[in-house]
């Protein structure tokens, strides 16, 4: 609409008087079929989460706070290819603000709207610093960018302090409380979040190496 | 010609909010979960939110919710109940070292039971806090057409960058399980993980059997859907206009106003 | 064709004001012009010039060899109101220019471009670096309808699709109801509005698109390839919606090579050769050439009157049976004879009630069919192309095999219901598979054809009914075990990083000692050796792991390990030069074979193949047919649902007919 940046025609005439091969005059801006790739490997990406969602609850009822873990897993080759064929500044930021906007309409914690804008942003950043070709800052930015999962799992601190409320409410002593959770809030908190460091470097290396036998090989990516 | 029913591809029957006021709605919900509310406020607001589903017509996903809202909300009285009785019981231990072994710290089912009980209301209390975003959610994504939702998108100038991605990703969807299932039944043609544990017992080599072919035909897919978009001229430039109307009524105000009147007072601590 | 455009008068009144008034283009000058054009596609990182991954593009020069040119110095002048048919085989540049049109070249496919191009007035010179045209300001202008049906649409629901072009140039809401209510009357297709896109069928998809094109009333439609998944009676909806077209006065350009769907709307033929117009012929030209002239040129026919007469032939004969003996018990019942449907060329099938009678007629049908409608099926046993592939469907083959055949059959079905619980079911009257046969199922979209292929390779379980794998009652698992599916779109199944690779996996290493060796690769296959006997012992080699092979047979020694295996099977369908490439940079027919491979690396016995031919020309279809004669004569029972009727005519030795069979 008002945003210019969506509108293509401009660039390709530069492209097309000059006749280079497209890579070469190719715009940093996301055209329209990078919009569509876009969309396209985030509703994998979001059918990955799905899947983590359901082995995440499956393998421990609380074991959902490994969700963005277990996401950061599996996920890795659709953000690796994504990253390979768009390969542009916003691609992993929009990425982001779409599954934070399903997960937000689907009755998720708006937080995780939060999360999931500013987490995919740093990682973009950080991925552009090797123009999106360099392996190692393509596989920070996916570390960084699997954080932004951790939104649906935050209400399970906010579970705890409510639960801490309704108890405080009934006269339990604050000792008691602190007690009853001191490991479940630091502990937790600790284990979920590196797991997530851990299995975002599994994931994204995995999903490079995908890159590298499958869609290299085929003359895809 | 205009009396053409076009541009309701959702679920017909009864009467539906604005786009705009499910979102506002949505936000009701998630402020719900910052601030603690008690609750008798809780159950207001979760009846309140419910009432959208069923005016929509949606008996049996409304019910459903709250059949499940009143049997946590029993569960969390059983819960109040057995923690008063064993107050004392399970001091001294954190509720992860109960949970491990409440029954080999051997104070006796009186512990176990306020293990049992702490864990019970953990869960009845977490799960009721979710109700509200739940309950919104759901009434959103089933009664909001996908064009509905894209003009509402246009509406709030939603830039096109997100426009366009969150289309396709309602577009690919089916898409993806109609792909995930011809693998699948490729996989079973070659006896390439075949059987029920196949997928457990090698999840590796798996995910790539499945997600190689997802994505390679991901990337098909999205040259196809980019020819076909721009010859229809999604690159125009200038505002796009949606078919499907959206107009915020007189009842979609009135539902915000009676939404947050209740939720302001909770949170005020009047209520 | 040249009517003057001012007779469309009945919607020009309520053509919007975004939209170019039509008038203004007279109608003598030309609408799209193309002069000494030539283009080639970058492999560029879109992707979008690397290998193509549709089958149409099998085997096409931009897929295998990128230095050549996809259009060199084409001259095209196309008149507004013209219907134009660019023909031509695959890779021929028909697709190339279609693109040009719509303006995807050079906005969406990349690469170096020279000539001038002037579509509805818009253009320039490529060459000088001109100010080119942006694709956005040929879409009020041009429509485009393309191949794949499952693919070219943006909106999951109808109504937004048709909606969706007047959308984007920002029509406002009450205008674009009226518009898509007016096209969905003009194409009868309200019956489609609402309802979500997954849920059409591709005749029902294809119609919606061709409506989509003309949401904005263009002045030009280009369709590349529309019918290439077509059954017959979409293929005439389509014809339908284009005679509406042309009698609007839209100048409609068609790129394909079935010819026979339109040809009475076809203005003008311009045949495309190697990237270069080959000939330009009115239609009344193009009525006259011989059939064996296109042929020649890789057209489908023109007129499919012959094919369908051997179709007819070959339906609802009974399975070949050998032996006089069983025959009587295990005629299949459900096969009435349609005697009053037959062709007058044939021997009038006496004696239906006489199974013996019915297997002469089988095993002979061939030749008295082909005489029966001259030269076009007759040439197919010696066409060129085809004997040099693989095998040669001729008679002496076709006589041999009533003795190879066992006597049972690999597949038979009793009373069998196929569907899904609750949404779709149907009663099969009985099939008998037999191996070294190529039977051709057929019937129109949704007759249950994929649901039946489905069941019979164990995918999903029967309703009611047994189906029988060597006479014995099989379970899903093991109809899995011994059938495969080549589905339509290959790209599913096919898994590993190298296509020598993909035949070994699931089976073992490359260096594993084999134990059990899968049916004999018979290099080029040729009739001397499969006449004999030993076709048979091979194909039973499957089962009893017996390794001894008739000396008859060419002197052949078992290779020692799965990898020789591989490169021996690969080598037989002339995909060892690719062993290491990645099989999804193959092209789409080298991908099918290589699936085709597989099944045979992993001893199937029975192979059914989906739609193989969609989208192809006719040599890579007379290739295809050759290749199934191939898997035949190793003893392979090969299944082959299709809609082409050229295929099924030249290369099926029976038909089952599932329309036929709805009132059984």
């Amino acid at each position: 609409m008002t945003q210019p940046n969506v509108s293509q025609p401009a660039q390709p005439a530069s492209q097309r008087s000059t006749q280079q091969p497209a890579p070469a005059a190719k715009s940093s801006r996301l055209a329209i079929p990078d919009l569509i790739s876009i969309g396209i490997f985030t509703a994998l990406y979001f059918v990955c989460v799905c899947v983590a969602t359901l082995v995440s609850t499956l393998v421990a009822g609380a074991g959902t706070i490994f969700l963005p873990a277990v996401a950061a897993l599996i996920c890795g080759p659709v953000f690796m290819l994504s990253v390979a064929r768009v390969g542009k500044f916003g691609g992993i930021t929009v990425m982001g603000v779409v599954i934070g906007l399903f997960l937000f309409v689907s009755g998720h914690f708006a937080l995780s709207f939060v999360a999931s804008v500013v987490f995919p942003l740093a990682g973009d950043l950080i991925a552009r610093i090797g123009n999106y070709r360099n392996r190692v800052t393509i596989l920070i930015g996916y570390v960084v960018f699997c954080y932004g999962l951790t939104g649906p799992i935050l209400p399970l601190w906010f579970m705890k302090d409510a639960y801490v409320a309704s108890l405080e409410a009934r006269g339990k002593s604050a000792a008691y409380i602190n007690d009853l959770f001191s490991q479940i809030s630091v502990g937790s908190f600790f284990v979920a979040m590196v797991a997530i460091l851990v299995c975002g470097l599994i994931g994204g290396w995995f999903g490079q190496r995908i890159l590298k036998k499958h869609f290299v090989k085929a003359g895809i990516a | 010609m205009t009396d053409v029913p076009v541009g309701r591809s959702g679920p017909r029957a009864g009467l539906r909010l604005d786009p705009r006021a499910k979102l506002y709605l949505l936000l009701l919900a998630n402020l719900l979960l910052f601030f603690h509310v008690d609750t008798r406020g809780e159950a207001i607001m979760v009846a309140l939110f419910l009432l959208p589903l069923f005016a929509a017509g949606r008996w049996r996903n409304g019910l459903r919710l709250a059949v499940l809202y009143f049997a946590l909300l029993g569960l969390g009285l059983w819960s109040d109940a057995v923690t008063l009785d064993g107050a004392g019981g399970g001091s001294g231990g954190s509720l992860i070292s109960m949970m491990d072994g409440g029954a080999n710290v051997g104070d006796g089912t009186a512990a176990a039971w306020a293990t049992v009980g702490h864990v019970a209301g953990l869960l009845s209390v977490g799960i009721r806090m979710m109700m509200p975003c739940l309950i919104t959610g759901a009434y959103a994504f089933t009664t909001t057409s996908i064009s509905e939702f894209v003009c509402a998108m246009r509406r709030m100038r939603v830039p096109e960058m997100i426009v366009i991605p969150c289309m396709v990703v309602i577009r690919f969807f089916p898409t993806i399980a109609h792909d995930y299932r011809q693998i699948r039944n490729a996989m079973a043609l070659r006896g390439i993980a075949a059987g029920r544990f196949a997928l457990v017992r090698h999840p590796v080599q798996s995910l790539e059997f499945i997600i190689v072919p997802l994505l390679m035909n991901a990337t098909f897919v999205s040259r196809d859907l980019s020819v076909a978009a721009l010859t229809k001229g999604l690159g125009i430039a200038g505002e796009h206009t949606c078919m499907t109307v959206i107009r915020m009524r007189w009842f979609d105000w009135a539902t915000m106003a009676v939404c947050t009147a209740p939720m302001a007072l909770a949170i005020g601590g009047v209520l | 064709m040249s009517e003057p455009s001012s007779t469309m008068s009945p919607r020009s009144g309520e053509t919007s004001g975004t939209i170019p008034s039509r008038a203004a283009s007279s109608p003598s000058a030309p609408i799209i012009t193309i002069s000494d054009t030539s283009f080639q596609y970058t492999h560029d990182d879109t992707g979008v010039g690397a290998a193509n991954p549709t089958v149409a593009d099998f085997a096409s020069g931009n897929a295998t060899s990128p230095a050549d040119l996809a259009l060199s110095h084409v001259n095209l002048v196309i008149r507004p109101g013209e219907t134009v048919m660019l023909c031509g085989q695959s890779g021929c540049g028909k697709t190339t220019v279609t693109r040009l049109v719509n303006g995807l070249i050079p906005n969406f496919f990349h690469g170096p471009l020279t000539g001038t191009q002037f579509v509805c007035g818009l253009g320039g010179d490529g060459a000088n670096g001109a100010e080119n045209v942006p694709i956005e300001s040929l879409v009020p202008l041009v429509g485009s309808v393309f191949q794949n049906p499952k693919t070219q649409y943006f909106n999951a629901d109808t109504t937004s699709e048709l909606a969706f072009p007047c959308e984007n140039i920002g029509m406002p809401s009450a205008d674009i109801r009226a518009r898509v209510a007016e096209v969905a009357r003009r194409f009868g297709i309200e019956h489609l509005l609402d309802r979500s896109v997954f849920t059409l069928s591709g005749g029902e998809k294809q119609r919606l698109a061709v409506a989509a094109a003309t949401m904005l009333h263009p002045q030009v439609i280009v369709m590349d390839e529309p019918t290439s998944n077509l059954d017959a009676t979409a293929m005439r909806d389509l014809h339908n919606m284009v005679a509406e077209l042309k009698r609007d006065g839209v100048t409609v350009v068609i790129a394909e090579h079935r010819l026979a769907w339109c040809a009475d709307l076809i203005d003008r033929y311009v045949r495309f050769d190697g990237g270069a117009v080959a000939g330009e012929y009115t239609a009344a030209e193009f009525g006259k050439l011989l059939a064996e002239q296109l042929e020649a040129w890789g057209l489908r026919a023109i007129d499919l009157a012959p094919y369908r007469a051997a179709l007819q032939a070959k339906t609802g004969v009974a399975g070949i049976v050998p032996d006089g003996g069983e025959m009587a018990e295990r005629t299949p019942v459900g096969h009435p004879l349609p005697a009053h449907d037959l062709n007058d060329g044939l021997p009038s099938e006496q004696g239906t009630s006489q199974p013996l009678a019915i297997a002469k007629t089988e095993t002979s049908s061939d030749m008295p069919a082909a005489s029966s409608v001259g030269p076009v099926i007759d040439s197919a046993g010696r066409h060129p192309s085809v004997a040099s592939v693989l095998a040669d469907p001729s008679e002496p083959q076709t006589e041999c095999q009533s003795f190879v055949i066992g006597n049972v059959p690999i597949i038979a079905t009793h009373d069998l219901t196929v569907g899904y619980r609750r949404a779709f079911r149907r009663d099969i009257a009985d099939i008998t598979l037999y191996g070294s046969e190529i039977v051709g199922l057929m019937g129109r979209n949704g007759a249950g054809k994929s649901t039946l292929v489905r069941t019979l390779c164990g995918l999903q379980r029967p309703l009611a009914g047994r189906i029988l794998l060597h006479d014995a009652p099989a379970r899903p698992t093991a109809l899995t075990r011994a059938g495969f599916l080549v589905m339509q779109d290959v790209n599913y199944q096919l898994f590993a990083d190298s296509v020598r690779e993909e035949l070994l996996l699931g089976l073992g290493d490359a260096d594993d000692v084999i134990r059990q060796p899968v049916d004999v690769p018979i290099a080029p296959l040729n009739a001397a050796q499969s006449s004999s006997s030993g076709a048979a012992s091979h194909g039973m080699s499957v089962r009893d792991g017996n390794t001894d092979v008739q000396p008859s047979a060419t002197p052949y020694l078992h290779p020692a390990t799965l990898g020789e295996q591989a490169d021996r099977v690969l080598e037989s369908l002339d995909l060892l030069p690719f062993a290491e490439r990645h099989p999804m940079s193959l092209s789409g027919g080298q991908k099918q074979r290589l699936a085709i491979v597989s099944a045979i690396m992993c001893g199937k016995e029975l192979i059914v193949l989906d739609e193989p031919t969609s989208g192809l020309d006719r040599a890579h279809m007379m290739q295809v047919g050759a290749l199934l004669r191939g898997l035949a004569d190793r003893g392979k029972a090969v299944l082959v649902v299709t809609h082409d009727e050229e295929l099924a005519a030249l290369w099926c030795d029976r038909i089952i007919d599932l329309d036929r069979e709805v009132g059984a």
